[in-house]
């Protein structure tokens, strides 16, 4: 009987022992912190503290850090300059007995408010597949990426003829899209836009190369003049001027090449000629017509 | 002509302890730099407040497979691991040491702004921040075609301490994971924007 009374002691001793480690420490947690899981960019917010007493307050954010004393039991109020910057921030809270809770939340971008657009390349020529990248980056108004997915209208409208549009949805805050450049050459406007924010940038389509190059040939003694009829490319446009045009020559003293470049869209030179010349002509890729002087053309 | 040889012997006697306390003096010295030298060691092997520089970078691994618009070119994927981990070993030093001077070297626009107020306001309230650095999973998800940018996914495993003064406040070792915007200098590759979003795998 004894013996039993004894145990039963005992197990009451082990079980006021567990109760106690098991109530202390939520005794000692005088402060405790609730934060909300998300908050958007730049919205004020407050967060319930309890306890009682005085305790230091930390927030620590990418760009902000806050420390300042508060009193438990009330709600500490976050301004909106103190969550403008998107990311993970922590809530540190101390108590006058130096026993500190924490909790994090994160803060996610606010509504579109910046496009940042890049398009590539500056010149491009006409008619040309897969061409022209456009790239656009979406930021709210304190520049931080939206990371939640967006529609962005790529508008391009040529210089000539009928513009068109395409819609692309952003992927972890980047839209961007590849095509082709239009038949014509000149300026090209295409504008990236998304709720009200727009943005435009210009691309210059050029002649694309030599399309059916050909040269006629005047023969004056020894002298030969060769002349190209006027240079386009394939959709019509003309190349510009300054681009370079070569006219090889090969007869009895061997081969001279001269590049000239074409002046009001067509390209000009003068040959001397040793008996019987064979020449050809040519623009960057592509080969043109061949004459052969003295004797026939 | 007694008395000069007993002057020499004196003088003997006399100059022999002169070059026997230097001796000794020159031991003592020695012996006690030794132990200055080793007990300045030994401090900086055992106490845990004494951080020598990071010569270390944490390891980055890159995985740049089927990256859009533009594929990588082999020494860009190289170039971009190293300045990245350079940015993180530099990051590390600076929310510690509370100096921002390193920080130019491999951040720009938002994120060194960001940074830079962050190192200020952590001086004013007397705070700074201990990471240990566990590595870092790269994913490249963009590259743009004219290649002036290009955005990664970060999974780093880092242990975060708070300190206010030399209080630790809070210790954090969970996964982060940044959304990361990198561009092009003159010599090398910038974190031009360093976001931590929903730790999630990718």
């Amino acid at each position: 009987m004894q013996r039993t009374a004894h145990h039963d002691f005992a197990r009451c001793k082990r079980l006021a022992a567990f109760v106690l480690l098991c109530v202390l420490p939520a005794w000692a947690r005088a402060a405790e912190v609730h934060v909300p899981a998300v908050v958007e960019a730049g919205q004020a917010f407050s967060i319930p503290v309890q306890g009682s007493g005085q305790a230091t307050f930390y927030l620590v954010g990418p760009d902000h850090v806050v420390k300042r004393t508060v009193s438990l039991g009330s709600d500490l109020q976050i301004q909106s300059s103190d969550v403008r910057t998107a990311g993970r921030y922590q809530v540190i809270l101390c108590d006058a007995s130096s026993s500190c809770t924490s909790a994090t939340f994160e803060v996610k971008a606010a509504q579109p408010a910046h496009l940042s657009f890049f398009l590539h390349p500056s010149r491009v020529p006409v008619s040309t597949r897969d061409s022209i990248d456009a790239a656009a980056f979406v930021f709210d108004q304190y520049f931080n990426l939206i990371l939640t997915p967006a529609a962005v209208d790529f508008r391009i409208t040529p210089a000539s003829g009928a513009g068109f549009s395409r819609e692309v949805s952003t992927r972890r805050g980047v839209a961007w899209m590849r095509m082709d450049s239009t038949p014509h050459e000149g300026r090209v406007q295409v504008t990236a836009a998304l709720d009200n924010v727009e943005e435009a940038r210009v691309i210059q389509q050029v002649a694309a190369e030599a399309c059916g190059l050909r040269m006629k040939a005047v023969a004056s003694g020894s002298m030969v003049t060769l002349e190209t009829d006027p240079v386009r490319d394939c959709s019509g446009n003309a190349l510009p001027d300054g681009t370079v045009v070569s006219f090889t020559k090969v007869d009895k003293a061997g081969k001279s090449t001269v590049d000239t470049p074409i002046k009001k869209g067509i390209a000009r030179v003068q040959f001397g000629v040793d008996g019987r010349a064979q020449i050809s002509v040519a623009c960057g890729v592509v080969l043109g017509n061949e004459v052969v002087v003295n004797g026939k053309l | 002509m007694k008395s000069m040889a007993d002057n020499t012997l004196a003088f003997k006697k006399v100059s022999l302890g002169l070059v026997r306390t230097r001796l000794v003096t020159t031991r003592l010295v020695k012996a006690a730099s030794f132990a200055v030298v080793a007990c300045v060691l030994a401090l900086a092997q055992s106490s845990p407040q004494i951080h020598l520089p990071q010569a270390n970078l944490p390891e980055v691994h890159l995985d740049a497979d089927g990256l859009t618009p533009r594929p990588i070119e082999e020494l860009t994927g190289t170039t971009i691991a190293r300045h990245y981990a350079l940015a993180w070993r530099d990051l590390a030093m600076a929310l510690e040491s509370g100096q921002a001077g390193g920080l130019g070297e491999e951040f720009v626009g938002f994120a060194k702004d960001h940074l830079m107020k962050r190192i200020t306001e952590q001086n004013q309230t007397g705070m700074h921040v201990r990471i240990v650095d566990h590595g870092h999973h790269l994913k490249a998800v963009f590259y743009s075609t004219d290649g002036s940018a290009m955005q990664l996914l970060d999974q780093a495993q880092l242990e975060v301490q708070t300190f206010d003064g030399n209080k630790l406040l809070d210790t954090q070792n969970v996964p982060h994971e940044y959304m990361v915007l990198m561009t092009p200098g003159a010599d090398r590759w910038y974190v031009r924007d360093l976001e931590e979003v929903s730790a999630k795998p990718f």
